[in-house]
């Protein structure tokens, strides 16, 4: 576009400014790497751009015994930070299987969020965690519960006047697990993913978190699957039934990367593995 | 603009070390070259990053080259209009068919560089368009205008052999070898060989297309030096194919065009057709400035000719004993829109699909069909490679029917010396047991001590 | 419209014009005439593009350019010094680590950073640290023994070492 405009500030105000007076007509730029091959290939020609590197949004900080992240905190600092991999390494490690290094050096969690993919791999993992999401905008902020956030493939409740700016990780109980699947081990899109969190008190199921990505336009909370763990004591078996729970409540669909009949065969052994993972079966 | 002082294209002498990974060779022999290992002579280019790959080049006054490809599958072309192309500010010429001095391209010379009067594959080329930046040549492709009848295509190869589905070419769809439909390979008699055999084996196996992607896409940068002398800077495989080629297409005599190569990122059979080369001189020729195209990762996924499809129907004549006496195989391959090298790697494949093996009785007929799709082209091992896989499945199934071993069964028809090929010729020094006990040791496989004995050299009585 | 753009490259200061939407890929290849980053498929599919920015591989077709004002560009075009190759680059040339030589700038960058981060990595770890890297030719064992090669020398890196000057 010969007259693209491009924003850079190191204000949150005059970001919340520029997004106010703009809304849809300006494009905010976080690592850039799910904009950047549209503006290659010219499918997207935004009017202007709005940088939020500069805004500080890029960190990870102890709160109320859990996590405040920044929205533009890349996905590499997300994998190897000492503070994510006490306090939610499920999250660390769904970020450390994310495109490869130099993706991930660029990548942010929040750009990852707001553009919602059916294949994303960040929400699966923040679901499991009860995160919540920081929008805010010259009206104020809001807080959104992850499961709240997404409402469609490649659409999220963020209007056009918000920003993300943070994501807020309470203090969880229990152990968790996250298991994937792609085309490939490496640099491979999701195909299918199981994000859990298992509660134990005493060897029973106090409370689960059973979380299928890929396999909806929106991430799946496998209620139905958590039900059946729920109350109960963990075994091998019963990660099998709730996996094989979790399959109906999925609604995949065929596309390059598989169909929806392979999706429903994987999913259903990713939620087993990763229940037995997780409660250390 | 300052520029990057700091780097030299020459590195210091350094001592060559012999890598410890690599394998055991002799290093103390006669000779200084021969059995020991030797860097790349363009390895220090490589790792400086100061070889010049076709995209690398930048000439002054350099147009970018976009193009107008057909955005159906089959089509009466009636008319290309790019006048309001050639009025996009930036644009130096935009041609169409009518632009192409001289004839066709491709080994058949059947391939119009520019589609003309017809559209026979979605993204074939229509028209191009060479501007100052990549912004005015895209503007400007959008300006061309297209008068289409679109018509009912074919997409299957299948499909494409019947006598009422829709002419890919005017010709038909079925290529004519020796006035007949098929490439004929044939030796002793199949129905005798079958009416001896103890088991028939039937399989029928495809092969999909298969992309060579090559790190590097397509792209040439041609200009006119010393005022009348056309030089392309080119990834092609085949250089002196291609000039021909392109000599019959741009009205040129050889001696008045060049084809510089030497640096290409990969190709693995893919430029073994011209992809570029032809635009590219077309445009150079017109503007008399230099021209670059460079096909993106999409176009040459999409357009780039690739391995084309196979279906092969094999049916094997078999003793007990593990002899194959007789086996047919009818092929088919996929050529696509327009008939590249599909014959020629019909008959490599008919030459060769039959395995090293002693069989008296061998009938091949191989099909080359045309349908819409994006024309097929060379990819290692070509012509052979989707052959050979279909090939070695349907020995293992007969082995599995026979309750043979697998190895077994091809020591047992593989060939020894002065056995026959199908097309006739007597083997010599050939090796495939020696192959595969190689193989056998290497992998730990301890193989029967009458497998190990087997040898090439044996003759058979 | 076109945004002054200033950064280093190598140590060398420079200055460019650019494009809200234009890659750092670009900026470098077609503005700068830095072509060792090369374009393999601008869509941060195959690592062909990896430079280091301040220090941290990044694929350059995904980098929006105007993102990296003021930082610090390496590209192979740094690598040699004094006229010396960098280990890795003899490693690659001793052991045979380049076919066609495509993804070897992009190999080459991974690689210094992957060592400038851990200079001992295992086996594994080299995988991973490459991992965004792909070659058609399939010269992927020659590139892994060029990378121990260096690791197991113990080499000895700055974590900057294209500041200071000749």
């Amino acid at each position: 576009m010969p007259n693209a405009e491009y924003f850079a500030t190191t204000e949150l105000r005059e970001a919340l400014r520029l997004l106010a007076e703009r809304g849809d007509q300006i494009t905010v730029l976080a690592g850039g790497t799910d904009l950047a091959p549209k503006f290659n290939c010219r499918e997207l020609q935004p009017g202007a751009l709005l940088y939020i590197g500069k805004l500080g949004l890029n960190y990870i900080i102890a709160k109320n015994g859990g996590l405040a992240i920044g929205a533009a905190t890349t996905l590499e600092d997300l994998a190897t930070s000492r503070l994510v991999l006490e306090r939610a390494p499920v999250l660390a490690q769904a970020a450390a299987e994310m495109g490869n290094p130099a993706i991930r050096n660029v990548a942010t969690i929040g750009g990852n969020l707001v553009t919602a993919s059916r294949a994303a791999d960040m929400p699966p993992p923040l679901l499991a965690l009860d995160a919540e999401l920081i929008l805010v905008s010259e009206r104020g902020e809001r807080v959104i519960p992850i499961g709240e956030f997404f409402k469609r493939a490649h659409k999220t409740v963020r209007l056009s006047d918000e920003l993300l700016t943070e994501i807020r990780i309470p203090s969880v109980k229990g152990q968790t697990a996250f298991v994937r699947h792609g085309r490939r081990k490496i640099f491979s899109c999701c195909v299918a993913s199981a994000a859990v969190r298992v509660v134990l008190d005493g060897g029973k199921c106090a409370d689960a978190r059973i979380v299928a990505g890929s396999m909806a336009p929106t991430p799946v909370r496998c209620l139905g699957a958590e039900g059946v763990l729920k109350g109960k004591n963990l075994t091998s078996d019963l990660a099998g039934e709730a996996a094989a729970q979790a399959v109906g409540e999925c609604k995949p669909i065929d596309d390059e990367r598989a169909s929806a009949w392979y999706r429903r065969r994987v999913i259903k052994v990713l939620i087993e593995r990763a229940i037995n993972q997780a409660s250390g079966l | 603009m300052p520029r990057n002082e700091g780097t030299t294209a020459r590195p210091a002498r350094h001592e060559i070390r012999k890598p410890e990974s690599a394998v055991n060779v002799q290093t103390e022999t006669a000779y200084k070259y021969i059995g020991k290992p030797t860097p790349r002579y363009d390895g220090i280019a490589q790792v400086t990053g100061t070889n010049a790959y076709v995209d690398d080049i930048r000439l002054p006054g350099m147009l970018t080259v976009k193009v107008l490809r057909a955005p159906v599958l089959k089509a009466n072309l009636l008319n290309v209009d790019v006048s309001g192309a050639a009025r996009v500010r930036g644009v130096a010429a935009v041609i169409s068919a009518k632009d192409v001095p001289g004839g066709y391209y491709g080994m058949y010379g059947d391939q119009p560089v520019l589609a003309d009067r017809e559209i026979r594959y979605k993204g074939q080329v229509i028209a191009a368009v060479a501007a100052v930046d990549q912004d005015a040549a895209l503007e400007a492709v959008e300006q061309i205008k297209l008068d289409l009848e679109e018509l009912p295509a074919v997409l299957d190869p299948e499909e494409a052999m019947k006598p009422d589905t829709p002419k890919v070419r005017p010709e038909g769809n079925i290529w004519s070898f020796d006035g007949g439909p098929f490439r004929k390979v044939r030796l002793g008699d199949v129905d005798r060989g079958f009416a001896e055999a103890d088991h028939i084996v039937e399989g029928t196996y495809t092969t999909p297309m298969q992309e060579q992607s090559p790190m590097e896409t397509s792209c040439s940068v041609a200009m006119v030096e010393s005022g009348d002398q056309l030089v392309i800077r080119s990834l092609s495989q085949s250089p002196y194919l291609h000039l021909r080629q392109l000599s019959n297409v741009l009205k040129l005599p050889m001696n008045k065009m060049r084809l510089v190569g030497g640096n290409t990122g990969g190709a693995f059979g893919g430029r073994f057709e011209i992809h570029t080369d032809h635009v590219a001189g077309l445009l150079a020729l017109k503007t008399r400035k230099p021209v670059k195209w460079r096909w993106t990762r999409e176009e040459e996924t999409l357009y780039s000719t690739h391995r084309g499809r196979w279906k092969f129907y094999f049916k094997d004549g078999v003793k007990k004993d593990g002899r194959i006496v007789a086996r047919y195989v009818r092929t088919l391959h996929d050529t696509g829109a327009y008939t590249g090298m599909g014959p020629y790697c019909v008959e490599k494949n008919a030459m060769m699909v039959a395995g090293p093996f002693n069989i008296p009785n061998i009938a091949i007929d191989g099909y080359c069909v045309f349908t819409n799709r994006t024309p097929s082209g060379a990819m290692r091992g070509f012509g052979v490679m989707a052959g050979q896989v279909c090939e070695e499945i349907q020995m293992h199934r007969m082995a599995e029917i026979l309750g043979m071993d697998p190895w077994e069964i091809r020591f047992v028809n593989a060939w020894r010396e002065g056995d026959m090929t199908a097309t006739g010729k007597v083997v010599d020094n050939v090796g495939a047991i020696e192959c595969m006990q190689a193989v056998a040791k290497l992998a730990g496989i301890d193989l029967p001590e009458r497998l190990k004995a087997m040898s090439s050299r044996e003759k058979r009585g | 419209m076109k945004y002054v753009l200033s950064f280093t490259v190598n140590g060398q200061p420079m200055e460019t014009l650019a494009e809200p939407t234009t890659s750092l890929l670009d900026v470098l290849r077609d503005k700068l005439e830095v072509t060792s980053p090369k374009r393999g498929c601008e869509s941060g599919d195959c690592g062909a593009c990896t430079v280091l920015v301040n220090g941290k591989a990044v694929p350059s077709c995904l980098t929006v350019a105007l993102t990296v004002a003021g930082s610090e560009i390496t590209t192979v075009e740094g690598l040699v010094q004094d006229g010396q190759l960098h280990p890795l680059q003899r490693a690659f040339y001793e052991h045979g680590a380049t076919q066609c030589g495509f993804c070897t700038c992009g190999m080459l960058m991974a690689a210094k950073a992957l060592l400038d981060r851990n200079p001992s990595p295992t086996r594994d770890e080299i995988v991973l640290g490459m991992s965004g890297n792909l070659c058609r030719c399939g010269g992927y064992v020659q590139v892994m023994e060029a990378i121990e090669d260096v690791a197991g020398r113990k080499y000895e890196v700055k974590a900057a070492d294209t500041r200071g000057g000749k």
